[in-house]
């Protein structure tokens, strides 16, 4: 994917979250992208690491810098208790409008995510994530093996927790099959 | 006669670095020792001349500044969030930050940062520093020194490196006062040394004031969860803008110079001709054996030879017959193509030549400007809530095409002519998807 498609589905994924009441903030879109990578097969192409809260990729918060540095997002300060929002500016929209044909190839996967994520906190998208890394980890592991697993990995999670999470990223990956057959050219 | 067991070593900046004997063993081991011969800043001095210090000062700077930050952290209070218990374990952990301090950057290629390129695929100096941390000859020392090895590794390379286990809360703030973006001892030292030996005042902030005002604070989300994280008490607002505005100027002024980047570029050139195969050694043993002076030698040799492996990039260097600047970064031409630059550069090899055209577009580190503020009534705001200098700290960008002197007036012509047509046209096109 050309750095041009790539910053175009990082617009719309920051513009879809805010449509779906996220705050948009670093974690939330770092959780989001991981998801559009690693379940709906959207080749971003960032590496990621299971840090403090869960999968984070490094080379996203340069990238999301860099875009700062370029004009194309901005900071929007909320009053406290409100965490602060990453916005896409005018430039940023100009830009992403360039990319027709990557947006409506990629949009529904985009949407699906942002749909799921937009209201989550960052507490559930620590668990709902590392679940969905111990999974791709874990291929063949049951519902139990991976909670434990997660238990290993983030010992602050509850057990019970930690299944729910688990059991979350089952039933999304079930819903989300038409869209991940679409994002791989197999679906209509 | 009485053994000394707490020694002193003459800085510039903190006027002195305090260490004991154990300490001393690892500053005197042959990893340590090899930044001795490890410029900071590569071939700045091309440019700044007072630029010629090295990376084993510091490290002596950080091991330093990460105790002092250390000790204010543990004095402030608000420790709760850290596992810390006791004075056996706060000795421990100070222990372990100041070695991990003194290591952290043991496993850099000569020139430093300039050629880090250059390491072998999945290779690079974070991951020659964990292998030299766990090398046998290390390994003795930590053993004598009662630390444990990956205690040391982890906070030498923070999370984004150490990936090997996830870190606790104390290991995430521990490797924070050495590695940490926004308050980190590494980047502090590196930003009031660099501004002291090249004389670019920018880089100096009041790190006394902010030192004395940072304390571990719960860093808040937006569902309300926290976690803790250094931040700094409200007094220390200012110094940490000052820090943070330095950083800004600093990588404006110095570390992004456009003179600076292209001895880099020559640099690298040379290197890919005489190292074999074109790469660094993987190997530890053989990592220690090459140093900057290795290198220059062999340039300064290759720059009097036509027939010697990287004679043109050599005598580049020594000559100070660098590339010269053709297009640099403009915000406006970003506006219509964020790879600009590199329109410029493609173009401009079709007329010139390949050969005689070079393409900078260094990538950086986001700088992490959210962090915790203590107001004086106890209350906790995030500091983009408090200061608007910090929601206004620009990002630093650089973008340079360079061309050789020979074809510099001819293509400034060019450029003068062409220039908006080929930003416009040469807007990158998506892909088939």
């Amino acid at each position: 994917m050309k750095q041009i498609q790539r910053d175009g589905l990082l617009f719309e994924l920051i513009d879809k979250l805010t449509k779906h009441g996220s705050w948009c903030g670093e974690t939330h879109i770092q959780k989001a992208a991981y998801f559009l990578e690693e379940m709906m097969g959207v080749p971003l192409e960032f590496p990621y690491i299971l840090y403090k809260h869960g999968p984070f990729s490094f080379d996203l918060s340069d990238e999301l810098g860099s875009m700062r540095a370029d004009g194309l997002l901005e900071w929007e300060i909320r009053p406290e208790p409100y965490g602060n929002t990453l916005k896409t500016t005018r430039e940023g929209k100009r830009l992403k409008a360039n990319v027709p044909r990557t947006l409506e190839r990629y949009r529904p996967a985009v949407s699906f995510v942002a749909r799921k994520f937009g209201q989550k906190g960052v507490k559930d998208l620590e668990k709902i994530s590392t679940a969905l890394y111990v999974t791709k980890a874990m291929r063949n592991g049951g519902c139990d093996a991976r909670a434990r697993e997660i238990v290993r990995l983030k010992p602050h999670i509850p057990y019970e927790e930690a299944r729910e999470a688990v059991r979350f990223v089952d039933e999304m990956f079930l819903e989300a099959e038409p869209v991940i057959r679409r994002v791989a050219g197999e679906g209509p | 006669m009485v053994t000394k067991n707490n020694h002193e070593i003459r800085d510039p900046i903190y006027a002195f670095v305090h260490m004991d004997s154990g300490e001393r063993l690892v500053l005197n081991s042959a990893p340590v020792q090899r930044l001795r011969h490890i410029h900071q800043l590569a071939l700045t001095n091309l440019v700044y001349p007072g630029a010629t210090h090295r990376r084993f000062e510091h490290s002596l700077g950080v091991m330093e500044l990460a105790t002092r930050i250390y000790n204010s952290v543990m004095e402030n209070g608000c420790t709760d969030a850290l596992d810390i218990e006791g004075d056996y374990e706060r000795t421990y952990y100070q222990r372990v930050l100041r070695l991990a301090a003194l290591v952290h950057d043991i496993g850099h290629a000569p020139f430093s940062h300039a050629s880090e390129d250059l390491f072998p695929p999945g290779c690079n100096h974070e991951t020659m520093t964990l292998r030299l941390i766990e090398s046998e000859e290390m390994e003795k020392l930590w053993r004598k020194l009662k630390v444990q090895t990956e205690d040391v590794a982890k906070l030498a390379l923070g999370p984004k490196h150490y990936t090997k286990e996830i870190f606790s809360n104390t290991e995430a703030i521990l490797s924070e006062i050495i590695t940490g973006d926004t308050f980190g001892a590494d980047r502090m030292d590196y930003l009031l040394r660099d501004s002291h030996h090249t004389g670019v005042a920018y880089g100096r902030f009041d790190h006394y004031r902010l030192i004395e005002t940072l304390r571990v604070l719960p860093k808040a989300y937006e569902d309300g969860s926290t976690e803790p994280a250094l931040g700094v008490e409200g007094g220390g607002l200012q110094s940490a803008e000052a820090l943070l505005l330095a950083r800004y100027f600093m990588f404006s002024q110095l570390y992004f110079h456009p003179i600076r980047r292209i001895y880099d570029i020559h640099l690298k050139e040379f290197l890919c001709a005489w190292l074999d195969g074109g790469r660094f050694p993987a190997d530890v043993t053989e990592h220690l054996d090459l140093t900057d002076n290795e290198v220059m030698s062999a340039i300064w040799r290759a720059s009097r030879d036509p027939g010697l492996p990287g004679h043109d990039a050599a005598q580049r260097i020594v000559m100070r017959n660098h590339y010269r600047v053709l297009y640099t970064r403009n915000p406006n031409d970003v506006q219509k193509n964020r790879e600009a630059g590199q329109a410029i550069y493609i173009a401009a090899c079709e007329e010139f030549g390949e050969e005689n055209v070079r393409h900078d577009r260094p990538k950086k580190s986001a700088g992490r400007v959210m962090f915790p503020v203590l107001e004086l009534d106890g209350r906790i705001a995030s500091s983009l809530s408090m200061s608007d200098t910090l929601q206004h700290v620009p990002e630093v960008a650089a973008d340079t095409v360079y061309i050789h002197s020979t074809f510099l007036d001819a293509g400034r012509e060019w450029l003068k002519e062409n220039r908006e047509s080929i930003i416009e046209s040469a807007l990158e096109r998506e892909d088939e998807v």
